[in-house]
């Protein structure tokens, strides 16, 4: 029987020791020819390579995944909660689950993240988590000035919806050569009603003391409407009145850590109807707690009602009208606002900003 | 569903040991991969699937109708039906916003109202890839370069999985003879395969994501907000990102192919060490290249027609090569961009080697490519001018860091090193023994996922295009 280690005739291309000499051969007088010899297909088969048995291919790469189960199995469990629902979501889950469990009984998955976490790009996060208890504004905010006073930073955070909105206000703000420095801190796949990827109460918290902005835009609620533990422990899943006064507790919370930290204003906006009508309920409560959140905090907390501009009459579209002129402002996810959108959004935050501030 | 996740990290296994236990009886091995490669499509968006599936029946039916018939008229007739459908799906799903945008504008700048409803299309994921696969199996079988293959050959050729979203752009008669009996069990590429899968780990997760996260995002969000040392590193830092973003893909969709049994052809080869535009495209994306030159550029009449018509046919080629990367107006610039680099090389060919050195023609080349990445990676012409206006501008370094220019030097460095050695290194990567290969590419991806941050690793820049 062969070995199937030593490599077999396979044709001309065992001649070539390197690819450039598969080049050199194959280019000459191919040019203008369809399909000359130049895809370099026998690479693989130039002299040396070693060739393995199917049955290699199939150990080697059980190995590497039991290798991840018995150090990272935690991950896999963690990241089931953090995919949308769906069949993906279950199948990742019921794999997960043991491979979670494995983990948990060996000590690897520890020495795993002692050795690796130096790497993490992740920012380390301050402050409390979300409490479940609903309630009014929690700690004492410094009372607002009379006189628009000088903006020197403003943060644009949020989940994927900030995105290009942060990106416009920057720029709107850059050309009118305002000297105000925006920091952009999109979290992606986040959202408020789940804590999986980020706390948003502690990322509200640390961003207050780490960035020391005047202004803070929010502009988050793309992935929402996940069950969130209720005051008396239980899960509470959405819509309905239940779920929107957690889900309110929960923005009034980011308010107060943002105002508490030293933000003299924040400015909220609404969800825009989405083409999905399933997502509707989902939206127009994250709307009301935001509006019921902000009032509750007077003018420290501006809402900027997008849901007229966007989505006049509660009906979604693609395009509006902008100075005239028909123009799409939304992605092709019926969900996001594109750069004209964003860009329209934008001017209406800064109308709002420059009633509060100088620049 | 993309590579780099634990959704595939899980699905490929299971294929992969189901592959080659069903390989040898090709009647059940061709169904189960042509499945697994719909279900992986259907991860991104099941409704895209059926696009999948009616570009594989038409283009099937088109190549059929083309084999039989001898006569060229009707071949012909058969060809551009195929091609049309084929190229009317990847027109209507990326195109159509760009055009009804820009026609509305023009329309109602002469106070005509659009007639066609101004609606945003979503766009499936790897329709630029396999839409122009389809186009080669056509035209392939039209030039009697391959053979009509069998419905279910040609369902795996179009969708398997491994090339299916973001290429390389396999041809036809690279792919379906790999397709005529079941691939050697006793002669499978572990290591090389084992070991691009690593790289590609790498490159696009620890280089390219991480200059996008440190650099390259935030001067081409807002350039007015930087001066020249940041728009300049910038530039160096994106023509780095895009390498081994899409490099890195070609490198794990190559590596995957290898483990189960199939050759892809090269789709990059250290493009950074181009000392001319055409030497740039030989090297870069050359699967691209490639079907722009055979599909595009010589039914044009490539250079056989005079010397005008050689850069008409250059210009209109590039153009169009940079529209396929986007439906917007920064594209076609880049690929016109590029097309007046290769016709004033075609222009001046043969002088440029004497007269200059191998080091200053690869130093003219390189800046002039970064230059156009400029172009490419900006979202419009505005930007683009901003963008500019910041590489002339004085101000302060604020984005300089060991591990950014580091990261940067690394990537262009080590193309700009002796072929001979590096593809040694790769044959002795290739002689370890597969577990301890598999050992190490478990270490590489633990190593690797404690650098992805917590809203995971950002889609492939080519997963847009």
């Amino acid at each position: 029987m062969a070995d199937p280690n030593t490599p077999r005739s396979t044709g001309s291309s065992e001649r070539f020791e390197t690819i450039a000499e598969m080049e050199a051969e194959a280019r000459p007088g191919r040019e203008g020819e369809p399909h000359g010899d130049d895809s370099l297909m026998g690479r693989f088969d130039r002299w040396g390579l070693r060739r393995f048995s199917a049955w290699d291919a199939v150990k080697a790469v059980t190995l590497t995944t039991l290798l991840l189960v018995i150090f990272a199995g935690g991950s896999i469990r963690a990241a089931a909660d953090e995919l949308k629902p769906g069949l993906g979501r279950d199948i990742v889950k019921a794999i997960g689950g043991p491979a979670g469990w494995v983990a948990d009984q060996l000590p690897f998955a520890e020495t795993r993240r002692d050795l690796t976490s130096w790497l993490s790009p992740n920012q380390q996060l301050t402050g409390q988590g979300f409490r479940a208890s609903p309630g009014g504004p929690g700690r004492p905010v410094a009372p607002l000035p009379t006189t628009p006073q000088p903006l020197h930073r403003v943060l644009v955070t949020g989940d994927s919806l900030s995105t290009p909105l942060d990106i416009e206000i920057a720029r709107k703000l850059a050309d009118q050569g305002a000297g105000v420095q925006v920091t952009r801190d999109p979290h992606l796949a986040t959202g408020i009603s789940n804590t999986g990827l980020v706390d948003w109460s502690k990322l509200s918290s640390t961003q207050a003391a780490e960035d020391n902005p005047d202004a803070v835009v929010l502009f988050i609620g793309a992935n929402e409407g996940y069950p969130m533990p209720g005051p008396n422990g239980q899960q509470v899943s959405c819509c309905g009145p239940a779920w929107e006064a957690i889900f309110q507790s929960r923005v009034g919370q980011m308010m107060d850590n943002y105002l508490g930290g030293g933000v003299q204003r924040i400015y909220w906006l609404t969800v825009p109807t989405q083409r999905d009508p399933a997502r509707k309920p989902i939206a127009d409560d994250v709307n009301q707690a935001i509006r019921g959140a902000a009032a509750s905090r007077g003018a420290a907390v501006r809402v900027i009602d997008l849901v007229p501009t966007f989505t006049p009459g509660d009906s979604y579209r693609d395009s509006i009208d902008i100075n005239g002129r028909p123009t799409i402002v939304r992605m092709p996810d019926g969900i996001h606002l594109n750069e004209e959108g964003s860009s329209l959004a934008a001017d209406l935050v800064l109308q709002a900003v420059s009633r509060d501030f100088d620049y | 569903m993309l590579f780099p996740t634990i959704e595939f990290a899980i699905f490929f296994p299971i294929v992969l040991a189901l592959s080659w236990a069903l390989m040898p009886s090709q009647p059940l091995w061709k169904p189960f991969i042509v499945l697994a490669s719909y279900v992986f499509y259907a991860a991104a968006d099941p409704r895209f699937c059926l696009l999948l599936a009616a570009i594989t029946l038409v283009s099937q039916l088109a190549v059929v109708a083309i084999h039989r018939t001898e006569d060229e008229r009707l071949r012909k007739w058969f060809t551009a039906g195929g091609v049309v459908f084929d190229l009317g799906i990847l027109a209507v799903f990326k195109y159509y916003g760009f055009f009804v945008t820009d026609v509305s504008d023009v329309l109602n700048s002469i106070g005509l109202g659009m007639p066609l409803p101004l609606v945003t299309i979503a766009l499936p994921v790897g329709v630029s890839f396999f839409s122009f696969q389809a186009v080669t199996y056509v035209v392939d079988v039209k030039r009697r370069q391959a053979e009509p293959a069998s419905l279910l050959d040609a369902a795996i050729y179009l969708s398997f999985f491994p090339h299916l979203v973001a290429g390389p752009i396999v041809r036809a008669s690279e792919f379906l003879p790999q397709l005529r009996e079941p691939r050697d069990p006793d002669r499978v590429a572990v290591g090389a395969g084992l070991s691009l899968i690593a790289l590609g780990l790498i490159k696009k997760v620890m280089i390219a994501d991480y200059l996008a996260r440190e650099v390259v995002d935030k001067v081409f969000a807002v350039p007015q907000a930087y001066s020249a040392p940041d728009a300049i590193l910038g530039a160096y830092a994106y023509a780095a990102q895009i390498f081994c973003d899409f490099s890195g893909y070609t490198d794990m969709a190559i590596g995957l192919a290898l483990l189960m049994g199939f050759v892809f052809p090269q789709n990059f080869n250290s493009p950074y060490r181009a000392t001319g535009f055409r030497d740039f495209w030989r090297r870069w994306h050359m699967t691209l290249s490639r079907f722009l030159r055979d599909y595009l550029y010589i039914p044009l009449g490539g250079n056989r027609k005079g010397r005008v018509r050689t850069y008409v046919n250059l210009m209109l080629t590039m153009a169009l090569g940079g529209l396929w990367h986007g439906a917007a107006w920064n594209f076609v610039a880049w690929g016109a961009y590029q097309g007046t680099g290769l016709s004033a090389e075609h222009a001046i060919k043969g002088r440029l080697g004497r007269i200059f050195p191998g080091w200053l023609r690869w130093f003219v080349t390189f800046n002039l490519i970064v230059l156009g990445w400029i172009l490419f990676r900006s979202t419009d012409l505005t930007l683009f001018g901003d963008y500019m206006s910041a590489l002339v501008r004085s101000g302060p370094a604020t984005l300089y860091s060991v591990p950014v220019v580091g990261a940067i030097a690394l990537v262009v460095g080590l193309q700009l090193l002796p072929e001979r050695p590096m593809e040694g290194l790769e044959l002795r990567i290739g002689r370890v023994r597969p577990l301890l290969l598999g050992a190490a590419l478990a270490v590489v991806v633990l190593i690797v996922g404690a650098t992805v941050p917590s809203q995971g690793v950002p889609p492939f820049i080519y997963f847009r295009f």
